[in-house]
């Protein structure tokens, strides 16, 4: 009941946001300048804010030629491909650092190091290193999602109240059971929620690469090409899809964290 | 001791135990405690008087500094489930039902899921809460997630129970129910209970001995033997023997000097 109350108001704050800029884009229509110094030369022609009627069109174009469906496609499968590789790695291993300490030292320079290099800092190794097809993309993503899921997972093992190892142990658990039984559900919060920022991560991850090593057909590659000309209403769809495609995984994201911690008390 | 006599279940003998860190603390010093086997014994003194570490040493999660602690003659080396310890703090597994909370012990021992269902199923019928078994414990209130806790311990059949404050956090009408079935418990399973509290009344109702603590460093300052008749009712609690035992004992902590 409340889960609907709020997807009701999510909805309705899209539906507003979406209608504010159709108001604006139908008041600047024929007001705001068409030809523009874009540095070299000028552009005319140009849509500041285009208006539903040029969006829709533009839309149906993008849609009957395939472009905007085969975009999604390869940029989705990327995306899912890299969480999946890089949370099974991340979270294994940020599972062993956690549970054993002496591996802990070892790792965490590592982390340090990782954790706030840009997701693209890696880019140019990764084309030298896998080429300039899909491996490098995926595995750019699996990196940033391994080095937050590595954090989710490490952190969440360490933080395990030492209340619960004190009863596991008191009523006789050991080594692997008390793991699988006490250790990793107490940190499945942090591991889900890790998980959930991950997800995010790699729509930015892959749409600033796509965007950089621009080939069709791709989100980022459809981004970059409408820049060039510059083609606002083909960014403007771009955005918006990508914006809803962040949306439907953080979504599913979230209801991951609510199954994998669907025992934990809530503030209503 | 004479000759003979069975051997204390539990036993303390001169126990000192410090922490170390920015504020070292002498938690214990010369303790020395004996608790005979089926005997109910509550453990009170005021907050730091190395209560909880006395009981964490018999849980064999602190070894002593000085001294020595002995469980049914031997020596305890770290935790386990033959002394069955209740933490002080909410301990009991949130992200497993009741019922799993029960059985937890038992799947630890390696028996199998018909012979535990069967003894989760006993449990859960002595605790009242058969209707939760499939709950998980956010579904109950604090005073039934504090005895699935005690029912835990209770699963693999311990000889001795380690109790540390189990119903202080409840508020006073709930702790009498949860006394209640403490006592029932006790009386049908007639284990070996060190029970820590801070409530003399608590202590009188519950135990057959009382002994008393001093503040930091702890050691003992006071020991009572508690001749009521059980099964104690809450009449107890206003019987002219029981009054006089809690005016000894408040004065004994020092709860008389204001």
């Amino acid at each position: 009941m409340m889960t609907w109350t709020k997807a009701r108001r999510a909805v309705i704050a899209l539906v507003a946001l979406t209608a504010v800029y159709v108001l604006a884009a139908e008041i600047g229509h024929g007001r705001l300048p068409e030809r523009l110094w874009l540095g070299a030369h000028y552009v005319d022609n140009v849509k500041l804010l285009p208006t539903w009627r040029q969006l829709t069109e533009e839309g149906a174009f993008l849609i009957e030629s395939n472009i905007l469906v085969d975009s999604v496609v390869v940029s989705t499968r990327r995306v899912t491909l890299g969480l999946l590789l890089g949370s099974v790695a991340g979270i294994l291993l940020g599972l062993l650092t956690g549970a054993a300490s002496r591996l802990e030292a070892l790792a965490d320079p590592w982390v340090a190091f990782f954790r706030f290099t840009p997701a693209l800092a890696l880019l140019p190794l990764f084309v030298v290193w896998f080429g300039y097809g899909e491996s490098s993309k995926i595995l750019l993503i699996a990196a940033n999602v391994a080095v937050v899921t590595f954090l989710g997972a490490h952190q969440g093992v360490r933080g395990v109240s030492r209340v619960y190892l004190d009863a596991a142990a008191s009523l006789g658990a050991e080594g692997w059971l008390r793991f699988r039984k006490v250790v990793l559900p107490a940190a499945f919060p942090s591991i889900f929620s890790s998980l959930r920022v991950a997800a995010g991560l790699a729509w930015v991850t892959i749409v600033v690469a796509e965007l950089v090593n621009a080939q069709m057909p791709s989100l980022g590659y459809l981004l970059a090409l409408s820049g060039a000309y510059p083609r606002t209403p083909t960014m403007m769809i771009a955005l918006a899809t990508i914006g809803a495609l962040v949306l439907v995984f953080d979504l599913l994201a979230l209801l991951l964290y609510a199954w994998g911690t669907r025992w934990m008390e809530r503030a209503a | 001791m004479t000759a003979g006599a069975p051997p204390p279940v539990l036993e303390a003998v001169d126990v000192g135990y410090g922490y170390s860190g920015p504020t070292p603390v002498q938690a214990l010093d010369g303790l020395s405690l004996e608790v005979k086997d089926g005997e109910f014994v509550a453990l009170l003194g005021p907050v730091g008087s190395g209560k909880t570490t006395l009981l964490r040493i018999f849980a064999g999660f602190l070894r002593p500094a000085r001294g020595r602690v002995r469980c049914s003659g031997a020596s305890v080396d770290g935790p386990g489930w033959q002394r069955g310890y209740v933490l002080q703090e909410e301990a009991v597994f949130p992200w497993m039902t009741v019922r799993g909370n029960l059985e937890f012990g038992l799947l630890a021992k390696g028996m199998g899921p018909d012979e535990r269902r069967k003894v989760s199923d006993e449990l859960l019928e002595l605790i009242g809460l058969t209707a939760f078994a499939d709950a998980h414990p956010k579904e109950l209130s604090t005073g039934m997630s504090k005895m699935v806790e005690v029912a835990r311990v209770l699963a693999t059949d311990p000889s001795i129970l380690l109790l540390d404050e189990p119903f202080g956090a409840l508020d006073a009408h709930t702790r009498q129910r949860m006394q209640d079935a403490l006592a029932r418990l006790w009386a049908q399973r007639r284990k070996t209970v060190l029970f820590v509290t801070h409530d003399a009344e608590e202590a009188l109702y519950l135990a057959d001995r009382v002994v008393v603590l001093s503040p930091r460093p702890g050691r003992v300052k006071a020991r009572f033997t508690v001749d009521l008749p059980r099964p104690r009712s809450f009449e107890s609690r206003f019987s002219p023997e029981f009054l006089a035992l809690k005016r000894q004992v408040w004065e004994a902590t020092g709860l008389d000097a204001g």
